[in-house]
C-alpha cells in the first residue's frame, strides 16, 4: 500500500526521521518495499507572477513576459497563449532541472534573452488526472497566490515521500491508513484510538424513514449499513484529499467518489454510493435487498458491461432489478451523476471466499474486491459510513439525513483464546518474563485474563479470527525482536547412521555423472520444463505419436510455455539454437531433467545435445561409452534405430548386455538430429544427441558388482590384422567373428583403421584391427599368438570372404 | 711389438681429436673389435717368445684398457655435443595455444546446490526429492494455506486443474515426508518450483528452492536462528550478518523473512542508493519459520509433543548474491559463454 509519511505522521505521532522509521518499522514486520519522492528530480522551480505581457518584436507565436521571482524580475519568453497579467505561475529559473532531467539556461529566444522557462503541468511531471483543471498545452496557473520566489514544488504536492508497505495476507487490516499507524503505534509502545467521529445531521426527516434494508443470506452479507445524503453539490474535491488519493494510487473523480475512497483508504472498508432515485420504492420507502442472483440473470456493472450472474452471486438489489454486484462493482442504473441530488451510502461486510469466487468468475477485480476477498472485520463498519458523512460536513456536498439502517444480526464478538507463557517462550527460545509478554500482547490490542484454568487472550475483532497461540508468540516475538533470540547450535546426534542419511546413492551417482560429463567437454544446462506444443511440429512427431499427448497448463503464461514437455530434446535444441546464433563454434550441453507423461508420472532422462567440428556420430557415442563402462561396464549393443526426430541413417538404441544369457536393458539412443529438426530450430549445422533413461542407468549402475581382477603381471602380446571385406559388412559383425576364433587369451580387439579409396576395389573396404594377447602365468610366445591369428583370420575369410592384406 | 702398440695408441690418440659417434664406433670395431688390431695383438701374443710375451702382454692389455676407456668417454662426449646440438635447434613457441579438448562446467545453481548439500550432510540432514507435477492438497491445503492466499490465485500458480498443478515451493515435500515417516525428521529438498511470474529482469517462471524441514522434541526458534546463521555463513562467510525480520507464512509460525548484509554495498552507501538493496543495507535471501501445529496436525504428528522448523532457500537469489548475477534469464539460456565462467 502506498503512504504518503505526511498522512501518516498526522494521525500518529512518529518520533524518527523517514529513513530510521523504515529501518524499524521493517524490523518489526510492517516492511517498507520503496520509497519514492514525488518530483525528484525537478529543481530550481519557484513561484512567479506575470508583471508584463507583450507579443515578441519578430516572432509571432512568442510572448515576452516580465515575470517577478521575488528578489528580481525577469524577462522570460513563452509560447503559450493561455496567460494574463497578473497570474500565479510556476519559473523553472536559470539552472533549474524538470522532468527527465532537462536543464533549463538562459538563451536568446529570436533575438530576446529569456532567463529561464515558465512551465505546463507536463513539464513538472504531472498529467491531467493530478490537475484535472489546468490547461494541457498551456503554462500552469496556480488557483491562489503564493509568495513570490517560494519553492514551488510542495504547493503542486511534488515532494511528498511515499512510502510502500506490504501487506501481508494473514493481515488485511494493515491495508488501510488507520491500520498502519496503529501498527505504527505499538512499534513505538503508544497508546491508539480511532479518531473521533462527529457528524451533523443537518437534513431532513430519518433514513428509518426512507429506507428499507433486508439480507436474505446473512452467512454472505453478516451486516449491511445504509445511510442517506440529500441536497447532494457534485464538484471536485479539495486539493489535499485529491493529493492523498493520488499518492495512494487512486485518480480523483468528484467529491463523492472521492470521499467513499479517501475512507477506503483510511479504515480499509470499501463503500458505495448509489443515487438513490433510482432505487425502486416499497410502501413508500427505497428498498434495499441483499440477495443471491438467479442463475442467467443480468446487470450492467459501472465500466458499461454486462454482466451474467450465476446462483452463487451476492446482488444488491431492490424489490425490481439488481443495483450491484455486492462488494465488486456496482450497477450502470445507480451510479452518482452530476444530476444526483441524494445518495444512498453503503457500508457492508460480505464474506470473503463469495466475493472471491465472483471477482475470479467474473474476471473483475476492483479496489473493493481486492479488501473484501481478504475479510474484513464488520466492526469497521459503523465507523467507516460515519467517517463518510464527516467529511460530506467538511467539504459541504450535500446534507446528511439523522440515523442509519444497521443490519448486524450476529455482531462478531472478541474472541478468547487460551495459552501458557511457558510455551510460548518454550516455542522462542526464549525466558521473557510473563508480565513482558502481556504487555507486548497490549501493544496491539490484545488483552490478557486469568481464565478458569489458564490464560486467556482476548482478541481484537479487527484481528481476524482463527488466531492459536502460536499467532500469539509471534506478536510476542517481534516486539521482543526476532534479532534478539539467542541462536542456537545443533548438538544432537543424528537421527540416523551417516551412512543412512545425506546423498541417497543415486543423487551422489547423478553428481558423479554429471561431474564425468564436465570432464568430457559438455557442460550442463537448466531448460524450463513447459514449451509450445508446437514442439511436436518442429521434432516431425507424426499426428498419432504418443508424445503429442501433452500434459496442458490451464493458465500458462502463453503458447509458448502451456505444455508440460513429452520429450526433453526441445529444450536442449532451444539453448543450442542460442549458441549457434551467437556463433559460439561448437557447444556440448547436457541436462538431467523430466520428460512429463501424465500428471503422475515424470519420468528422468539424461539428455546430451551438441554441435561443432570435433563432434560427429563416433565421437558422442565414444562418450557415451566412456559414460556407461565407468558407471555400469558390461556390453553394450548399438542396433539401427529410426525416431522421427532422428536422422534415419544415423541413430542406433543402446542396450546393455551385462551377459550373453541375461536379458538385455534398453538404456536409450544416440545419434545426429534430423537435419530438419535442427533447421527447425535455425541450427545451420549437424547436431548430435543422446537421451538415456536415467532410471535404467541408476538401475544397472546399483546392480554392478564390485569385484577385482588383479592387472596382468605379464606384457601383452600385441599383433596387427588388416584386410578388406565388403563394405555393408558391421565392425560388430567382425569383432563378433574374432572373438569366436581369438582364444582364451585375446584380451582386446581394437579397430584403428577403416579405409575406402585409391587401391580398395568400389564396394569394398580396408579394415586394420590391433590385437591383445595377455596370459595370466606366462610371456606369450609369438608362436603361440601366430595360432590364434592363423585360426582369426580363417574365420574372417570363411565368414565374410575377407582378403587378408 | 712395443712400437706397434705405441702406433696404435698414437693412432686413437689421432682420431678421437674431434670425433663423431660413427668415427667412434668405427674406431671401436677397428681396433677392439673381434677383428680389430688390438684383439689381433692380444690374439697374437701366444706366438711370442716367453720372455717377451710377459711384457707385451702387460703393455698390450694396459693398451686395450686404455683404448676402451677413452672410447667410452668420447662416445658419452660425442652424444652430450649431439644432444646440446638437438637441444638448441629443437625448441618451439612454448606460447601457441595447447590442444584443448575443452573441460565443461556443472551450472552454477548445481554447484550452489552441491555447496548448500554438504553443509546439510554435515548437519545429520538427509537429501530427497519430490515431484514437479503436485496434489493441490500438498501443495496448498495441508500447509495450512486460507482459501484466500493470494498464492493459490490462477494468475500466481499453474494449474493444470481442480486438483493438480505446479508446485509453487519445495514445501509439498514437507507434507509427503511426514505422511511417511515419523520425528525425527532432519531433511533437505532441493528441486525446480514453478510460479506464474512473467519473464523479465528480475523473474523467472521457472527457480530453484532448496526446502528444510527439521522434526523433533523441543525445536525452537533459536535453533532455526542458529541455522540460518550457519547457512549463511556457510555460502558468504563468517563476516556476512542476517537480520530475522517478521513475516507471514500460512505454514509458519512465527515467520520470518532472512536477510543478509548488502553483499554489492555492504551495507554502507545510505546515502547514494545501492542498486541491488535499494538502499536499505539489505538483500532479503528467503522465508523460515517455525512449523505450524496444524501442518504436524494434517500429517498425523502431535503438535504437543514435537516441534520444528522449516525453510526455503531460493538457490538462484543465493547464486545470484554470490557471484553478482544480474539477471536471473542467464541461467536457462545456456550460452556456453556464460556457463564456462563458473
Amino acid at each position: 500500500m502506498n503512504l504518503p509519511m505526511s498522512w501518516l505522521r498526522d494521525i500518529v505521532n512518529i518520533p524518527d526521521t523517514t529513513p530510521v522509521f523504515v529501518e524499524k518499522s521493517t524490523d518489526a514486520g510492517l516492511k517498507i518495499e520503496g520509497i519514492t519522492t514525488t518530483g525528484e528530480e525537478i529543481t530550481n522551480v519557484i513561484v512567479g507572477q506575470i508583471k508584463s505581457l507583450s507579443r515578441h518584436p519578430d516572432a509571432d507565436k512568442l510572448w515576452v513576459t516580465q515575470t517577478d521571482i521575488g528578489k528580481e524580475t525577469v524577462q522570460i519568453i513563452t509560447g503559450a497563449d493561455n496567460l494574463k497579467e497578473g497570474d500565479y505561475i510556476p519559473v523553472a529559473v536559470h539552472g533549474a532541472t524538470l522532468v527527465g532531467g532537462l536543464k533549463i539556461k538562459k538563451s536568446k529566444m529570436r533575438g530576446l534573452e529569456s532567463n529561464g522557462m515558465l512551465c505546463s503541468i507536463g513539464e513538472l511531471g504531472c498529467t491531467l488526472e493530478d490537475f484535472p483543471y489546468a490547461t494541457e498545452e498551456g503554462i500552469y496557473v496556480f488557483p491562489e497566490a503564493h509568495p513570490l520566489g517560494d519553492d514551488a514544488k510542495p504547493i503542486m504536492g511534488l515532494s511528498e515521500e511515499v512510502l510502500d508497505f506490504e501487506i501481508l495476507s494473514n493481515r488485511p487490516d494493515t491495508n488501510a491508513v488507520l491500520g498502519i499507524a496503529r501498527e505504527v503505534a505499538a512499534m513505538y509502545d503508544k497508546p491508539f484510538a480511532l479518531p473521533e467521529i462527529t457528524v451533523q445531521e443537518n437534513g431532513g426527516g430519518g433514513v428509518s424513514d426512507l429506507v428499507t434494508v433486508e439480507i436474505k443470506d446473512a452467512d454472505k452479507c453478516p451486516r449491511y449499513i445504509a445511510r442517506v445524503v440529500e441536497n447532494i453539490k457534485i464538484a471536485p474535491s479539495p486539493r489535499w484529499m485529491q493529493k492523498r488519493l493520488e499518492a495512494a494510487g487512486l485518480r480523483p473523480v468528484n467529491n463523492i467518489v472521492d470521499i467513499t475512497n479517501y475512507v477506503m483508504l483510511e479504515y480499509g472498508q470499501p463503500l458505495h454510493a448509489f443515487d438513490i432515485s433510482a432505487v425502486a420504492k416499497k410502501e413508500g420507502k427505497h428498498n434495499i435487498i441483499v440477495r443471491t442472483a438467479s442463475a442467467g440473470e443480468k446487470i450492467t456493472t459501472l465500466d458499461g458491461v454486462e454482466r451474467i450472474l450465476n446462483e452463487n452471486t451476492l446482488l444488491i438489489a431492490d424489490c425490481e432489478k439488481p443495483l450491484a454486484i455486492a462488494g465488486v462493482m456496482g450497477g450502470d442504473n445507480t451510479k452518482v451523476m452530476d444530476s444526483t441530488t441524494a445518495i444512498l451510502f453503503e457500508s457492508a461486510n460480505f464474506d470473503a471466499a463469495c466475493i472471491r469466487a465472483t471477482s475470479k468468475r467474473l474476471g473483475l477485480r476492483t479496489d473493493a474486491s481486492a479488501r473484501y476477498e481478504k475479510g474484513l472485520d464488520p466492526n469497521l463498519s459503523a465507523a467507516s459510513v460515519n467517517r463518510a458523512m464527516e467529511l460530506v460536513n467538511q467539504l459541504a456536498c450535500g446534507n446528511v439525513i439523522a440515523g442509519s439502517v444497521d443490519i448486524y444480526p450476529a455482531p462478531r464478538l472478541p474472541e478468547a483464546i487460551p495459552f501458557d507463557p511457558e510455551a510460548i517462550n518454550q516455542r522462542l527460545g526464549t525466558k521473557i518474563p510473563p508480565d513482558e509478554i502481556y504487555a507486548y500482547l497490549q501493544r496491539v490490542g490484545i488483552e490478557t485474563r486469568r481464565g478458569t484454568t489458564s490464560y486467556e487472550a482476548i482478541i481484537p475483532t479487527h484481528l481476524g479470527t482463527g488466531w492459536g497461540e502460536v499467532d500469539l508468540a509471534e506478536e510476542v516475538a517481534r516486539f521482543y525482536g526476532y534479532n534478539r533470540i539467542k541462536s542456537r547450535y545443533a548438538q544432537k546426534i543424528p537421527a540416523t547412521l551417516p551412512h543412512q542419511t545425506g546423498m541417497s546413492p543415486r543423487r551422489r551417482r547423478d553428481m558423479a555423472i554429471k561431474q564425468a560429463l564436465a570432464g568430457l567437454g559438455y557442460f550442463e544446462a537448466l531448460t524450463y520444463p513447459f514449451e509450445s506444443p508446437k514442439a511436436a511440429d518442429k521434432l516431425l512427431l507424426p499426428a498419432d505419436d504418443a508424445a503429442r499427448n501433452f500434459v496442458e497448463i490451464t493458465n500458462p503464461l502463453g503458447e509458448d510455455f502451456s505444455v508440460m514437455r513429452s520429450l526433453t530434446l526441445g529444450g536442449l535444441l532451444s539453448s543450442l539454437s542460442t549458441n549457434f546464433a551467437k556463433r559460439n563454434d561448437s557447444a556440448r550441453l547436457f541436462e538431467m531433467a523430466w520428460e512429463y507423461k501424465s500428471l503422475t508420472e515424470e519420468r528422468p532422462r539424461l539428455t546430451l545435445m551438441a554441435y561443432g567440428t570435433d563432434m560427429d556420430y563416433l565421437a558422442l557415442k565414444g562418450d557415451i561409452e566412456d559414460l556407461l563402462s565407468a558407471f555400469i561396464g558390461g556390453k553394450y549393443v548399438f542396433t539401427p534405430l529410426v525416431l522421427p526426430y532422428m536422422h534415419p541413417g544415423r541413430t542406433a538404441s543402446i542396450t546393455h548386455q551385462l551377459h550373453p544369457k541375461r536379458e538385455a536393458t534398453s538404456l536409450g539412443y544416440l545419434g545426429e538430429v534430423h537435419p530438419q529438426v535442427a533447421a527447425n530450430y535455425d541450427i545451420e549445422t549437424r547436431v548430435y544427441t543422446a537421451v538415456l533413461d536415467l532410471d535404467a542407468l541408476h538401475t544397472l549402475a546399483e546392480g554392478k558388482k564390485l569385484s577385482f581382477t588383479p592387472p596382468p603381471k605379464f606384457p601383452a602380446m600385441v599383433r596387427d590384422l588388416a584386410f578388406t571385406v565388403a563394405e555393408h559388412v558391421t565392425a560388430a559383425e567382425v569383432e563378433a567373428a574374432i572373438r569366436e576364433r581369438g582364444g582364451q587369451y585375446l584380451a582386446e580387439v581394437a579397430l584403428f583403421d577403416v579405409y575406402q579409396g585409391k587401391q580398395i576395389e568400389a564396394g569394398f573396404k580396408s579394415m586394420a584391427y590391433s590385437l591383445r594377447f595377455v596370459a595370466p602365468d606366462r610371456t606369450l610366445t609369438d608362436e603361440a599368438a601366430q595360432k590364434f591369428l592363423t585360426a582369426i583370420r580363417g574365420n574372417l575369410s570363411q565368414k565374410f570372404n575377407a582378403q587378408l592384406r | 711389438m712395443l712400437e706397434k702398440l705405441s702406433q696404435l695408441r698414437e693412432e686413437i690418440s689421432q682420431a678421437l681429436q674431434s670425433p663423431t659417434p660413427e668415427a667412434i664406433e668405427n674406431l671401436r670395431v677397428k681396433m677392439l673389435g673381434k677383428k680389430g688390431e688390438i684383439t689381433s695383438v692380444l690374439k697374437g701374443l701366444g706366438a711370442l717368445e716367453p720372455n717377451e710375451r710377459k711384457s707385451a702382454g702387460q703393455a698390450a692389455n694396459e693398451l686395450r684398457d686404455w683404448a676402451q676407456e677413452q672410447i667410452d668417454t668420447a662416445k658419452v662426449q660425442a652424444q652430450g655435443v649431439l644432444q646440446a646440438q638437438a637441444l638448441t635447434t629443437e625448441h618451439i613457441d612454448i606460447t601457441l595455444p595447447g590442444k584443448r579438448r575443452g573441460i565443461g562446467r556443472l551450472h552454477p545453481l548445481t554447484q550452489v546446490y552441491g555447496k548448500l548439500e554438504e553443509l546439510f550432510i554435515s548437519l545429520g540432514f538427509d537429501i530427497v526429492e519430490g515431484p514437479h507435477i503436485e496434489t493441490v492438497y500438498h501443495n496448498f491445503d495441508a500447509l495450512n494455506t486460507p482459501e484466500s492466499h493470494p498464492s493459490r490465485d490462477v494468475t500466481d500458480t499453474f494449474y493444470f486443474n481442480d486438483d493438480y498443478l505446479l508446485r509453487c515451493h519445495t514445501s509439498p515435500m514437507q507434507v509427503r515426508l511426514m505422511e511417511k515417516q515419523k520425528p525425527p525428521i532432519r531433511v533437505v529438498v532441493p528441486g525446480k518450483v514453478f510460479r506464474r511470474d512473467e519473464i523479465d529482469a528480475t523473474h523467472t517462471p521457472v527457480f530453484h528452492q532448496m526446502e528444510g524441514l527439521v522434526i523433533d522434541k523441543n525445536i525452537h526458534m533459536g535453533d532455526l536462528r542458529g541455522i540460518m546463521e550457519l547457512i549463511a555463513s556457510h555460502i558468504f562467510g563468517a563476516n556476512m550478518k542476517i537480520r530475522l525480520r517478521p513475516s507471514f507464512f500460512p505454514f509458519t509460525e512465527p515467520s520470518a523473512e532472512v536477510d543478509i548484509t548488502c553483499y554489492a554495498c555492504n551495507g554502507k552507501t545510505r546515502q547514494d542508493p545501492c542498486r541491488v538493496c535499494k538502499g536499505s543495507g539489505w538483500v532479503e535471501l528467503w522465508g523460515c519459520g517455525m512449523v505450524h501445529p496444524k501442518v504436524l496436525e494434517n500429517c498425523g504428528i502431535d503438535p504437543a509433543v514435537y516441534s520444528g522448523y522449516a525453510f526455503g532457500l531460493g538457490v538462484d537469489r543465493i547464486t545470484s548474491a554470490l557471484y553478482g548475477i544480474t539477471d536471473p534469464r542467464f541461467y536457462f539460456e545456456n550460452d556456453v559463454q556464460f556457463l564456462k565462467q563458473f
